[in-house]
């Protein structure tokens, strides 16, 4: 459906996107995910053609959207990062013009964007002028935008952001409901909602692919040693001591202390046997009570901030060695300054 | 393009701007109709025109500034340029709709020829080709104005950029006389006396050809340097 082929971005000197390739197949929900200026806008950007390579290839439902840009545009349905609209006309009226330049059928057009507007919420405010809508009904408009004209592709640059808890929701569950019928790609800094609305993660840093998984296994890939949390109630603060009744605990660490008098331990352990057995039967006879107890499970964020790292490093230790020890030497002087 | 125009000119009068300047235009015609008409006894409506030309130098920049401008510092660009339009239809799309804006507006100036046939008996076919020449020299300056607009996010510098320039060939005759030929306000003079010469038409469409093929060829560039 969407391939970029060894797509490359440079502004003068400075490389924004550097040699991407990877493939989308139909019906995909994708999340591109790298932190701000990880070149997540560039590549979206030139997926719509809003701006081109400077290098590489890119195919849209098997169109050159370089060589073919108006056919390839067709299936794109593109909703920008900082949600433009034109202000002084009503949703409705967008979403007119929006259907007349995305050349949608003169017989169609109304029908089409009466179903946007059905689909999108749009109803009570149909009418009213964008300017003095609420930021999430912006949000919406903008969304049905893009998907006025029935695009099989649909790109959304943080459909979420600057939106109040509710409205992500909202929006989210639209999205997840659009991938029935569309193949979309959302760009992202928030993980979780990665993982809620994706089937497969891309993530990028310094304009490289750092990795291309479900976020099921991202999360696996991190998934480090064996750690419990749990949550007790440790009147005689005894906690630390069992570090010594139970030998395979490595650490315990305070994670939160909870109003209710109870306090949250993460608590990890060297050896690949399960000690929850062991941590109920061991705390129950020290006196402690344990409210909670569940194995530590890796999150995304873990596996989005591991990857970023490990990358930086690599990257660091070849291309620029004096940089690292500057870094070192700076670390070094600031530690010395909190003493 | 159709769908272009149809937005561009309704947008005109969304905002203040198409009234600020079909009334800002026809105040000024007003006074100088007086002044110039009135004023002499005469029943010349062409002569208005020779001093309304200057003014198109002043409110051609209210019309054009925003174009291209106010969309980038928007985003909304980036719909207009991700859509199966070219770039070539956009750019087009945008001058019909301001050159419509002007013809609107001297439609309303034979309001004047009305008052005169009151009086006596203007010649209708004079005050035809002069408002035509009227319309070529605008349409001359739109195509600048809207150049300068695709060069900038700020609308105020594209405002400033198109009367510097408008005031900027006012001088060209007494700058130098080779260049003198291209000072599209004098350029102007030959049209009142009920003359389209071949020269003064074949300048002023050359000269619109020209920026509306710079403004496609700045918004193309744009796409591989942005």
């Amino acid at each position: 459906m969407i391939e970029l082929k060894n797509v490359t971005k440079k502004y003068g000197g400075f490389t924004a996107v550097d040699n991407i390739s990877f493939k989308i197949e139909e019906g995909e929900i994708v999340g591109l995910l790298g932190p701000n200026g990880a070149g997540k806008s560039t590549t979206m950007n030139m997926i719509t053609g809003f701006i081109q390579p400077t290098e590489g290839q890119i195919l849209i439902n098997d169109v050159d959207a370089l060589k073919k840009p108006k056919k390839a545009k067709k299936n794109i349905g593109y909703m920008p990062e900082s949600t433009p609209l034109y202000m002084d006309l009503t949703p409705k009226e967008f979403l007119k013009y929006m259907a007349e330049l995305k050349m949608v059928p003169k017989k169609e057009r109304k029908q089409n964007v009466m179903d946007v507007i059905q689909k999108t919420g749009l109803e009570e405010v149909q009418n009213k002028i964008i300017k003095n809508l609420s930021r999430g009904y912006k949000q919406r408009v903008s969304l049905a935008g893009s998907l006025v004209g029935n695009p099989k592709v649909l790109i959304l640059d943080e459909p979420t952001v600057g939106l109040d808890p509710k409205q992500i929701t909202e929006i989210r569950s639209m999205i997840k409901t659009l991938g029935k019928e569309h193949t979309i790609i959302l760009s992202s800094h928030i993980l979780s909602e990665v993982s809620q609305i994706c089937e497969k993660v891309i993530i990028i840093n310094k304009g490289k692919i750092v990795a291309i998984d479900s976020p099921e296994n991202l999360e696996n890939k991190v998934e480090e040693g064996n750690s419990v949390l749990v949550v007790v109630e440790d009147l005689d603060n005894k906690i630390m001591s069992m570090k010594e009744v139970i030998p395979a605990i490595q650490e315990i660490k305070l994670m939160k202390d909870l109003e209710d008098g109870t306090k949250q331990y993460m608590i990890s352990c060297n050896t690949d046997t399960d000690i929850r057995k062991s941590i109920f039967e061991e705390f129950a006879k020290a006196g402690i009570t344990i409210f909670e107890l569940k194995k530590a499970e890796a999150t995304l964020e873990d596996a989005f901030m591991k990857l970023i790292s490990q990358k930086e490093e690599t990257v660091e230790e070849i291309v620029a060695k004096p940089v690292k020890k500057e870094k070192a030497k700076k670390k070094k002087e600031k530690k010395e300054e909190e003493k | 393009m159709w769908a272009i125009i149809k937005k561009e000119v309704k947008s005109y009068f969304l905002s203040p701007i198409g009234y600020i300047f079909i009334g800002l235009f026809l105040a000024m015609c007003s006074i100088f109709f007086y002044i110039d008409i009135i004023g002499y006894g005469s029943t010349n409506f062409e002569y208005l025109f020779y001093s309304v030309s200057t003014i198109l130098t002043f409110v051609v920049p209210i019309l054009t500034m925003r174009m291209f401008a106010e969309e980038r510092k928007s985003g909304t660009e980036q719909l207009l340029i991700t859509s199966p339009r070219s770039i070539t239809s956009i750019v087009l799309g945008k001058f019909i709709s301001a050159v419509i804006i002007v013809l609107i507006t001297e439609l309303f100036t034979f309001l004047y020829f009305g008052i005169l046939l009151y009086f006596g008996q203007p010649q209708l076919v004079t005050a035809l080709v002069t408002m035509f020449g009227f319309l070529l020299l605008a349409m001359a300056y739109i195509s600048f104005g809207m150049f300068a607009s695709s060069l900038t996010e700020n609308q105020i510098i594209a405002g400033v950029i198109t009367i510097g320039f408008f005031i900027l060939t006012w001088f060209i005759p007494s700058l130098s006389q080779t260049l003198a030929p291209f000072s599209l306000i004098n350029m102007f003079d030959k049209f009142p006396s009920g003359v389209i010469a071949l020269d003064e038409l074949v300048t002023y469409i050359s000269f619109t050809v020209l920026f509306i093929v710079l403004t496609i060829i700045v918004l193309q560039r744009r796409k591989t340097v942005k």
